[in-house]
């Protein structure tokens, strides 16, 4: 049984018909990318799975439960993150209290402060950071912190939405390289969501291909780099 | 017992304290200035003349002879405003909607508390409490109205504005709106079925109407007395009690972490596993309590009310939200301060001033005239808009 299974979902925004018959699979431990251009749908799907939106056909079920209809509070709880595009940083407050959000219905001060380091040993710059308010980070910075939000859940799925966007090269790198090692060490499964297909490729187990609202292909990542379609639309190769 | 004293952040107590003696300070010392000011160059003329003439006391002594009772009376009437703009800032802060129906809400407290008083009261049993038991009785008819207004507040939200949330912004207002004329008319029908009557006065019983001299100073051929009644303490004393409570639930708790996150960014807040709704109904509770206890407080001060009760302190109040920066909790309290403060004085010395030709009455005309100027030349009021931060 996979972890998450999202089974055949139709999605809209008022009249958009915006994930048209969408599945996907993540099985325990994978990588699992889902790319495509703007506007193929890739954080709807994101926004789906995680309760922001409802679909109006369709399932989806997270280690064996349903959870189509569930709110996003509730299915934060059930062991899914989902780290939204634009990183959702709240402003004005601190670093530390954005970590601390990341651990909103963990009532355990002890687990709290352990989780904290954790994602401080990820990322120190952080540790640098946290009195700061996390409106005053650069965007690397606000990334990382999103990441480290996210992992204060200790998620069995953590869900990224274009975490290398507006980043500079090297940034980029050590993002995915903090990803890989995530899923190699801890065993975390990760979904994500990239328009940086050649990154998102080379740390990914498998990937899907999005194009307005639909899967076009789907295969283990070296495959679809090798794939001649996906090159030409989405890797720059001609 | 030591862990859990440890744990309280003391500067988030002492820091709103801080905050409202400076602002009260701040206010009285300004708006003084500005009477004594205009007092002294209108001595020599004909206004100072004329009451040369009626009293035989010179502008500069009146104005002085006064000056404390205005400033209290300032100071009393300014935290009722920043008790009820605090509701509206924070549902602001939260939603970004103005919730028109606050004012009401407010009244519904005031009259849930006098009505106990009076029943109470109808029993004969206000007329031989003892002074502890006065303020005991005093105490249950706010902590009463301030359950039934943030019962109310709760669901007014629940059924008017949720089901519209999305919808654009003019909407929500529109119920608002509409649920302030259906609250004054409910008001107007419970009064109507059960007491007859509109206008309900708060009994009289207890020590509140007494005054506490603190001593005089000779001024000329009169004196100036230094007192305050024991209403006044105990309207700015609970207003004090309470602001520094929700300054330390948002600034200082879980839940207060909570309100910010999901009022700069709600849907990332439910990502944090944050039950948003539930936290919007916080809101709306948190400012029903308080516009609950000040619509109690504001009839023990000015002891009558009637079902339109809400509407003048409601709108000076949101003036005072939007004059502080509205969604900013500082800026309510700030907002509230100077516009109880500068009413009060106008509606004191305008009458002195101007010969009588525009007397208290025209004290209004003050606070809508801030809401006007704030709104075309600092929208953002004066401490800024940003929405529920630490200050």
């Amino acid at each position: 049984m996979s972890l998450l299974e999202v089974d055949n979902i139709h999605s809209y925004y008022g009249q958009i018909h915006a994930l048209k018959g969408i599945s996907v699979e993540v099985n325990e431990g994978e990588i699992v990318t889902l790319i495509g251009s703007n506007g193929a749908g890739k954080s709807t799907i994101l926004r789906t799975i995680s309760g922001m939106m409802h679909p109006k056909k369709g399932m989806i079920s997270f280690e064996g439960k349903d959870i189509s209809k569930k709110e996003p509070h509730e299915i934060v709880t059930a062991g899914m993150v989902h780290v939204p595009e634009g990183r959702g940083i709240f402003p004005t407050l601190t670093v530390k209290e954005n970590l601390e959000m990341g651990a909103f219905t963990v009532t355990d001060s002890r687990v709290i402060e352990e989780r904290m380091e954790y994602g401080f040993s990820l990322f120190p710059r952080l540790k640098e950071r946290i009195d700061q308010f996390g409106g005053t980070l650069s965007g690397g910075e606000q990334q990382m912190l999103a990441i480290a939000r996210g992992l204060m859940m200790d998620p069995h799925l953590l869900m990224l939405d274009e975490p290398s966007m507006g980043l500079a090269p090297i940034l980029v790198e050590l993002i995915f390289d903090i990803i890989k090692d995530l899923n190699a060490t801890r065993g975390t499964t990760i979904l994500l969501v990239e328009q940086n297909a050649l990154m998102a490729l080379s740390i990914a187990h498998r990937g899907y291909v999005l194009q307005t609202g639909e899967i076009t292909a789907t295969d283990t990542a070296a495959n679809l780099r090798n794939n001649e379609e996906v090159q030409k639309a989405y890797l720059g190769v001609s | 017992m030591i862990r859990f004293l440890k744990r309280i952040n003391v500067y988030e107590l002492v820091r709103p304290v801080g905050q409202m003696v400076l602002f009260s300070l701040g206010s009285a010392a300004f708006m003084s200035a500005i009477a004594i000011s205009l007092a002294l160059a209108l001595d020599g003329t004909a206004v100072g003349a004329s009451l040369m003439d009626k009293y035989n006391v010179s502008l500069y002594t009146y104005t002085m002879l006064n000056l404390p009772q205005v400033i209290i009376d300032g100071l009393t009437i300014g935290f009722v405003y920043a008790a009820i703009a605090l509701g509206y800032t924070m549902v602001y802060g939260v939603l970004e909607f103005i919730n028109f129906a606050h004012s009401e809400i407010f009244a519904v407290g005031a009259f849930v508390g006098v009505e106990l008083l009076i029943a109470l009261d109808g029993m004969g049993i206000l007329a031989g409490a003892s002074l502890g038991m006065a303020y005991a009785y005093l105490i249950l008819a706010i902590i009463l109205g301030m359950m039934a207004a943030g019962g109310l507040a709760v669901a007014v939200e629940r059924v008017a504005y949720r089901p519209l949330r999305g919808a654009s912004r003019l909407v929500p207002l529109i119920s608002a709106i509409g649920v302030s004329f259906l609250l004054q008319d409910v008001i107007r029908l419970v009064e109507s079925l059960t007491s007859g009557q509109f206008n309900r006065i708060m009994p009289t019983f207890g020590n509140f109407d007494s005054r506490i001299v603190f001593g005089k100073i000779a001024m000329g051929t009169s004196k100036l007395t230094l007192g305050i009644s024991v209403k006044s303490i105990i309207v700015i004393g609970s207003a004090v009690l309470m602001l520094v409570g929700l300054n330390y639930l948002v600034n200082a708790t879980r839940v207060g972490k909570a309100i910010r996150a999901v009022a700069q960014d709600r849907p990332t807040a439910s990502l944090m596993g944050i039950n948003v709704n539930r936290i919007i109904s916080l809101t709306f509770l948190v400012g029903g309590l308080l516009g609950g206890a000040a619509g109690v407080l504001y009839a023990l001060k000015f002891t009558r009310i009637d079902p339109f009760v809400g509407f003048f302190p409601g709108l000076k109040a949101f003036t005072a939200a939007v004059l502080g920066g509205i969604g900013n909790m500082t800026g309510a309290l700030l907002g509230g301060i100077v516009l109880g403060m500068l009413e009060t004085f106008a509606g004191s010395y305008m009458g002195v001033f101007t010969m009588g030709a525009a007397g208290s009455e025209y004290k209004d005309i003050f606070a809508f005239s801030i809401l006007i100027l704030v709104l075309i030349f600092r929208p953002q009021g004066l401490m800024g808009k940003h929405v529920m931060q630490k200050a």
